[in-house]
């Protein structure tokens, strides 16, 4: 396609008053050589709008630059379809944080002019990814109980099919074995309708159900899954558009407990689950005996918040401890029931159903370490209870129920890093993430079979910010197996994750990426001609997008792809690029600022900014009308993850004095949307003070910082302090070559 | 050392009236409201979080639930309607039972039946006795009490029934008083007591801390029907000889009469609000109504309607209407102090001031004791 470029210059929001617009649009016409270039008052209204549509008709323009406000904004109004286009941030990075009419900040302004209009020269107009087979839009739902149940029918809901595999003999799953249940409105314990659901599931002609089966082999990528699932000795063979996994939980091994809490030591100590199966057979009764119990002790947290067992909450069970204690008060209202807790977790509208034990004369102990003493058939627990601060002896217990916890089932299996290590691989410098084989889905992915974890064996998922995705595109973990949750979470959860994947197959079937850069067409392609067999791009894809062939030559599966450019990054033969979006391109770009030479006292600092967090936090630094350095160019970039080391180089090389990376916050509580990203190119800026001292310049030159959106106030004295520093090493001296 | 979980406490309490304690997560708000709560005597979370624990020995020595006087701002603000100002009427009502040696107490408490028969039976007997022990002769011409009850003779039953009483309730009293001292309780010399003695006496007579509380209508009223009983109880157990006359002989500033109409009205007025507000409901101390609370009101009231009928159907000078009302007088109110004064709700005007007055002491002698400590352990400290 040939380019007609045309940049737009709009002048509202003070832009015209800070800048001197016609040498603005001089540079554009005359050094930059774009044939058409415009200003206009309000360039996002209407008439605005024509304007450019109306150039688009007439003068046959089909790559724009708009010079206006950030590309956080407005996005709605300069949506044209079919063109390039590339957005300059006059507003907020330069009138709104630098002094107006200044010869700086004009500079600032041109600088960006060049960047823009060099980008749009140096980028194609995206196409969307077709694969040539056939596209599925069937939803696979792993698990059989609440959580996938609920899933499959609201998929159904929604006008897809569905494929489910349950690894039991009947659907249900832990509900099934559960009398009573604990959901909204809070005010009562409910009778368990899970029996209704299971039949509806049943019932419903679009969900094929495997039961006592498990997913043998998930190959592929979203849209185009090709799922084998085992069952009684056969198997059988379906195309998969996304996945819910709902494996469920499983109790924590009571046998594993402090010997303190009395598990083992007599049959009248039994855990939360032991109950349930109490409560299902039929009346609550004293395990050694029989006889009707009278007194009853529940501690909870057993084995839970405690780094020695499960250091995390399961969020269950004090709802399912208050909702115990009810069914005992209403077996035998005479009886004493006490709840030993830390904290009675019950969040929101649950607060009535801790009421309603109130009301039914459960009486609640505050105690962090309650012991239970077996003495023969004599049990007793022993507390220290902080309101009374002293002890206390509660004896004659006939029933003690500890409550034990939630484990994921993701928890379970060999971790597939402690394999590869033993075959004498080199050492991968890149953190792996955590994969348990736990027979869940048996991906044939490269990286490993399974969702990878982050901690306690949970599947990540980024649960703040990103509830129900995983780092496996297409793949959306729901329930308990995601955190520990009850019967109203998992509801909630199941129809989170079903919208996620029917998303997940909408875009996917129109070649476009899906979270967080949903509706991206473009897509890495590789020059494998050149490809070294490296294998860093397949390692170091957050989201195990690329497969490997025997060579090791890399097997891109576009529909696996987040487009953060982590592999254009990783890439140390730069044979990995986007349509807009390259290696040669931001070099490029970086390239066309204007550097003034040494005596102009004039120094430049490129900042690679992520584009999720640090760069909006300079468009908030605008917005609040702070000031920062005039020597600042800003470059976004997809993720921190895709910065190539040679851009680093490119930047010192063109005279540039200094380039700050800003990344978001990585490790244990990651912010980056791309999981890794910052942490990689935090791991290769660490091996560029190889290449520096190879082109005899200080390391200090280039730094990392990590900056959330909420630091936007730091900014301004950061930058400064980096300007400063760089003011005492002194002018590049690649300045002018 | 363990303190031993007692669950049958919480139910033994329902018997006392005990009804929403167990509805409290013990948040603090009614500490926190309360003007009397300090933070070495705290209630009435405390209090609660010692009815759910079981723990009978704590509660039994507890002396918070004298210092609380019921205005109801904690069960006003209490966010789980645990009203916790009837759990300390409950308490107080409990202690009340356990300092009782008799059992009398437990059994008025407890049981609302064994209640009115023992008032029933006694008012019998008061009548009985009126019927049986008199002059013979009475004067039928005029209204004259004195004609076939004698105040002298009434004064000697009343200084019998004065003992009794005396004796239960001081009896009482000292078990209270050797429950709240605990191990102290003839460790501290009774120079303290005398000292203090003098807060004990205000106290009794101004009820100065409840004025303390937030809503003040509560103390007037309080202070009405305290002061009004006493100085009639004054009048006719002490001053019987000046205060049953069958003539008006004493001027309108005479110290009888004037006690006399200050009593009536006072206890009017004050019973009278009270039971207006338990029939309402209308405030948080009116909310629940044992029936020692009812019957506490109805018999003061109907000692006092009974006491101004005979007073207008002696200057009506009516002889049988006037003798009739007498003997129905004294069943009602002879009952009333014979049975609520040691045993009931009646008996918690010597115990709250006794137990404010011992904290007084103990605190007093604390003080004294710990000061010298100090003050060596300052010059050592100097030394060294």
């Amino acid at each position: 396609m040939e380019k007609k470029l045309a940049v737009y210059i709009c002048t509202g929001c003070g832009i015209g008053d800070a800048l001197d617009i016609d040498q603005l649009s001089n540079l554009a016409t005359s050094d930059l050589s774009v044939p058409i270039c415009r200003t206009h008052a309000n360039l996002c209204s209407q008439e605005g709008a024509q304007l450019i549509r109306d150039d688009m008709a007439n003068e046959g323009v089909n790559s724009l630059v708009i010079a206006a406000c950030s590309p956080r904004v407005m996005y709605d109004v300069f949506n044209f379809d079919g063109v390039i286009m590339e957005r300059v941030n006059l507003r907020e990075q330069v009138v709104w944080c630098q002094p107006p009419k200044e010869e700086d900040t004009q500079m600032m302004a041109e600088d960006y002019m060049r960047m823009g209009v060099t980008k749009a020269t140096k980028m194609d107009l995206p196409e969307p990814y077709k694969p040539e087979e056939e596209l599925s839009r069937d939803i696979l739902v792993v698990g059989g109980g609440l959580t996938g149940l609920t899933a499959s029918l609201e998929a159904v809901k929604a006008g897809f099919s569905v494929v489910l595999v349950e690894k039991q003999a009947e659907l249900g799953g832990f509900q099934k074995k559960v009398a009573k249940k604990v959901t909204f409105p809070y005010k009562d314990i409910q009778d368990n309708d899970i029996d209704q659901l299971i039949q509806s599931v049943q019932q419903n002609d679009k969900i094929k159900v495997y039961t006592g089966a498990k997913v043998e082999k998930l190959v592929g990528g979203p849209c185009v899954f090709n799922l084998t699932v085992a069952q009684n000795g056969s198997t059988f063979e379906h195309r998969i558009g996304a996945v819910v996994q709902a494996a469920g939980w499983e109790p924590y091994d009571p046998a594993k407990l402090d010997a303190k809490l009395g598990y083992g030591a007599s049959p009248n100590v039994i855990t939360n689950v032991q109950f349930e199966e109490m409560s299902l057979a039929g009346s609550i009764t004293r395990p050694s005996d029989q006889q009707a119990v009278k007194n009853v002790a529940f501690l909870q947290c057993a084995g839970q918040r405690d780094p020695n067992y499960l250091p995390y909450c399961s969020a269950t069970c004090c709802f399912t401890a208050l909702k115990q204690a009810i069914q005992i008060k209403q077996q035998n209202p005479g009886s004493n029931v006490f709840v030993f807790f830390k904290e009675m977790r019950t969040p929101g509208q649950g607060e009535d159903f801790y009421r309603k034990a109130q009301e039914e004369g459960v009486i609640f102990v505050r105690s962090q370490d309650p012991e239970v003493l077996v003495r023969g058939s004599k049990i007793e627990v022993q507390a220290f209870d902080e309101l009374l601060g002293d002890t206390v002896l509660l004896g004659d217990l006939d029933l003690v129920v500890l409550a034990t916890g939630m484990v994921p089932r993701t928890a379970f299996g060999e971790d597939c890093r402690a394999k590869e290590k033993k075959e004498g691989e080199p050492e991968v410098e890149v953190p792996q993430d955590a994969i348990l084989a736990s027979d869940i889905l048996n991906l044939q992915y490269r990286q490993g079979p399974e969702l990878p974890g982050l901690q306690f064996g949970f599947p990540d998922s980024h649960f703040i910010c990103f509830p129900y995705e995983s780092r496996r595109t297409g793949i959306y973990p729901a329930g308990p197996v995601r955190r520990p949750m009850g019967v109203a979470n998992s509801i909630d959860d199941a129809t989170g994750a079903v919208m996620k994947a029917i998303q997940c197959i909408e875009l996917t079937s129109r070649g476009l990426a899906v979270h967080p850069r949903a509706g991206d067409a473009s897509y890495p392609e590789f020059f494998m001609q050149r490809c070294t067999q490296c294998k860093r791009c397949t390692e170091e894809c957050p989201f195990g997008a690329i497969n490997e062939d025997e060579k090791g030559n890399p097997l891109p599966q576009p529909t696996r792809c987040r487009r953060c450019g982590v592999c254009m990054g990783a890439c140390p033969e730069r044979i990995i690029s986007f349509k807009n979006y390259s290696v040669a391109m931001i070099g490029d770009t970086i390239k066309s600022i204007n550097v003034p030479e040494e005596y102009d006292e004039k120094p430049r600092i490129l900042v690679l900014a992520c584009e999720n967090d640090a760069y909006p936090a300079l468009d908030m630094v605008g917005l609040r009308r702070m000031t920062y350095n005039a020597w600042v160019r800003v470059l976004p970039v997809r993720c921190l993850g895709s910065m190539n080391l040679v851009w680093v180089a490119d930047t010192l090389s063109k005279g540039i004095d200094g380039v700050l990376l800003l990344g978001c916050q990585h490790g244990e509580n990651y912010q980056c949307h791309f999981i890794k990203g910052s942490e990689l190119a935090n791991i290769r800026l660490s091996k560029v003070k190889e290449t520096l001292d190879r082109l005899v310049l200080e390391s200090d030159r280039v730094r990392f910082e990590t900056v959330a959106i909420t630091d936007y106030d730091k900014l301004p004295a950061l930058l400064d302090e980096y300007a400063e520093k760089l003011n005492e090493i002194g002018p590049n001296p690649y300045k002018g070559y | 050392m363990s303190n031993r979980v007692d669950p049958t406490l919480i139910t033994e309490l329902e018997h006392f009236g005990l009804k929403d304690a167990h509805k409290c997560y013990n948040c603090g708000n009614c500490t926190a409201i309360c003007p009397l709560s300090t933070p070495e005597n705290p209630f009435p979370r405390k209090m609660v979080r010692l009815i759910q624990l079981g723990q009978r020995d704590k509660l039994l020595e507890a002396p918070e639930p004298w210092l609380c006087y019921y205005c109801g701002d904690c069960s006003t603000r209490c966010p789980r309607g645990a009203d916790p100002g009837e759990t300390m009427m409950v308490m107080r009502r409990y202690l009340t039972s356990l300092y009782d040696w008799t059992g009398f107490a437990r059994k008025f408490y407890t049981s609302e039946r064994f209640e009115i028969m023992a008032i029933a039976i006694v008012a019998v007997l008061v009548g009985l006795g009126l019927l049986l022990f008199n002059t013979g002769k009475p004067n039928w011409d005029h209204a004259a009490i004195n004609s076939l009850w004698p105040a002298e003779h009434i004064e000697i039953a009343d200084l019998i029934m004065g003992g009794i009483l005396s004796f239960l309730l001081l009896s009482n009293v000292f078990r209270c008083f050797r429950i709240i001292m605990g191990k102290m309780a003839f460790k501290i010399p009774l120079r303290y007591y005398a000292s203090e003695a003098k807060e004990l006496l205000i106290h009794t007579l101004t009820q100065k801390r409840f004025s303390q509380c937030t809503d003040r209508m509560q103390w007037f009223v309080h202070l009405m029907i305290m002061t009004g009983y006493s100085s009639v109880f004054l009048l006719v157990v002490v001053f019987i000889r000046w205060f049953q006359r069958d003539h008006i002989e004493y001027a309108i500033w005479h110290p009888v009469r004037l006690v006399g109409y200050y009593a009536t009205f006072a206890i009017l007025y004050g019973t009278t609000y009270a039971i207006i507000g338990r029939l309402k409901k209308s405030k948080a101390p009116y909310k629940n109504s044992h029936p020692t609370d009812w019957m506490f009101l109805i018999l003061l009231q109907l000692t006092t309607l009974t006491g101004i009928f005979i007073h207008f159907t002696r200057l009506l000078d009516w002889p049988a209407t006037t003798y009739f009302l007498y003997v129905i007088h004294m069943m009602v109110a002879v009952p009333m102090l014979v049975l609520e004064v040691p045993f009931a709700k009646w008996a918690h005007l010597a115990y709250r001031p006794v137990v404010v007055f011992l904290l007084k002491v103990k605190e007093r002698y604390a003080q004294e004791t710990a000061a010298p400590a100090t003050a060596e352990a300052v010059v050592e400290g100097a030394i060294s």
